[in-house]
């Protein structure tokens, strides 16, 4: 690593990061590297501050070289804080747009998702996801607070094209087979879920 | 055929009713009945709802109306607002009374043609209050989200959020702050690795706070005045449609003399 690096370069690398993902609405992999880096130049840091402070232990004020080092150590910290919030945040914006459900987002064949993940953050999710299911069992017998709230209900029903298989549903009137290509009119309620999780579609 | 003029009026009646949650009409010719075998005729819940709420001065509410207007305050506000458990459970009541209404009529094989149109546009009505239900619970659960932390070191807003919702947030502060732990904390200095830092010169505080200065449209269900931070006070006329920031009108929002939209 070169020794003529800025205090906080990296710092701002990792927030360019988080300012990109904003900005085109992907989530990133999970920059194990960038982070690793950034916590050497924290250790770092601080051994340059006690250093410092022994060395000046006689002289009546602190050097101001004191200050700035400082003043680096809590920028990069907020920086990595504000790197892995935005992650969650990401996440948990994608776990209620899938209808609260885990599988779509950590299952391996899903391939996109979990592989960009650090592992903190599979148990994150997961935690997440019983914290949620916790307070939704407060509601269970009335109605289920994970349902999509993106567009109010105009009809029961609703016509739906199947994409991908998804074996026998139980419906409030009998179970259905759901294979590609079929076509059925279903009550929307029962498969709401379906058509947020990408089996099936809305004619 | 009076079938249909009086298929006609329920229709109309269950109409106007609707604004209030759904509900199904009794039977024509049967309900003498069942009231006489006293066998649980359904009985007219939007009159009972609105026994059980207290009565205002302000313009007349149904329950639905009343959350609807909560959920749009909700959705406006910065801050979380007193959570209306009372009027929530009697409408999730009301819900579940419904929907097992409906699941009975409709296994009822002498339930006509014609009732079944009306199961159908009373299912309808049960979904649409759902979904302000839910769009209303989810909103509070997110601002409890972002504000985890501020809230449980916050004893005045835990006053305004039900037992649940205080849960979920210690819940959730709790996961945060073991998520920063892991991928962060732990491998830093120890004299780094807290999260009660006091922040330096321009730095935002480590704990999110809601922006309660942020400007919302404020609309006066009656006369009233509204506080600045400043001290000034400003007059809002009945109906009144009023840009102030949020601080100033957030009495104003508990106690319903202004609504947000």
């Amino acid at each position: 690593m070169s020794e003529t690096r800025q205090y906080g370069e990296l710092g701002t690398q990792l927030i360019m990061e988080s300012r990109r993902s904003t900005q085109t609405d992907t989530l990133l992999k999970y920059n194990d590297s960038l982070v690793r880096s950034i916590i050497r130049e924290q250790r770092d840091l601080e051994k340059a501050a006690v250093a410092l402070v022994l060395a000046s232990a006689d002289a009546p004020s602190p050097p101001p070289a004191l200050m700035i080092i400082q003043t680096a150590i809590a920028r990069n910290k907020r920086c990595l804080l504000a790197y892995h919030n935005h992650r969650i945040s990401f996440l948990c914006t994608l776990y209620w747009s899938l209808g609260a459900s885990l599988p779509p987002l950590l299952s391996a064949e899903s391939t996109s998702i979990r592989a960009k993940l650090s592992p903190h953050e599979v148990d994150y999710l997961r935690s997440y996801h019983g914290s949620v299911m916790t307070f939704r069992a407060e509601f269970s017998q009335e109605l289920d607070i994970t349902a999509s709230i993106v567009q109010p209900p105009k009809d029961l029903h609703v016509l739906v094209h199947v994409v991908r298989d998804c074996g026998v549903i139980q419906t409030e009137s009998g179970s259905i087979d759901f294979r590609k290509g079929h076509r059925s009119m279903v009550r929307r309620s029962d498969i709401e879920h379906l058509i947020v999780q990408g089996y099936l579609e809305e004619v | 055929m009076s079938g249909v003029a009086q298929w006609e009026a329920e229709f109309n009646q269950s109409n106007s009713n609707a604004a209030s949650g759904p509900s199904i009409p009794r039977r024509a010719g049967q309900s003498a009945l069942f009231d006489q075998e006293d066998d649980e005729p359904m009985p007219d819940v939007n009159v009972q709802l609105q026994l059980q709420e207290p009565e205002e001065p302000l313009p007349d509410e149904t329950p639905l109306e009343q959350l609807t207007r909560h959920w749009m305050n909700e959705r406006h506000a910065p801050d979380i607002l007193p959570a209306q458990d009372v009027l929530l459970s009697s409408l999730l009541d009301h819900i579940r009374r419904q929907s097992d209404t409906i699941q009975l009529l409709r296994g009822d094989p002498s339930t006509s043609e014609e009732e079944h149109i009306r199961i159908m546009l009373a299912q309808t009505e049960v979904e649409r209050v759902k979904f302000i239900v839910r769009s209303y619970v989810r909103t509070r659960l997110f601002k409890i989200e972002n504000y985890a932390r501020y809230i449980i070191q916050n004893e005045q807003v835990q006053t305004r959020i039900t037992t649940a919702e205080r849960d979920y947030a210690s819940r959730h502060a709790h996961l945060i702050d073991r998520h920063f732990y892991a991928s962060v904390l732990q491998s830093l200095p120890e004299s780094q690795a807290g999260l009660d830092d006091i922040p330096h010169f321009i730095m935002p505080p480590m704990v999110t706070e809601p922006d309660t200065t942020r400007a919302v449209f404020a609309h006066a269900r009656r006369k009233t005045v509204a506080r600045t931070l400043e001290g000034k006070t400003i007059d809002l006329d009945k109906g009144s449609l009023t840009l102030l920031s949020f601080a100033a009108v957030a009495d104003l929002v508990a106690n319903g003399d202004v609504e947000l939209v």
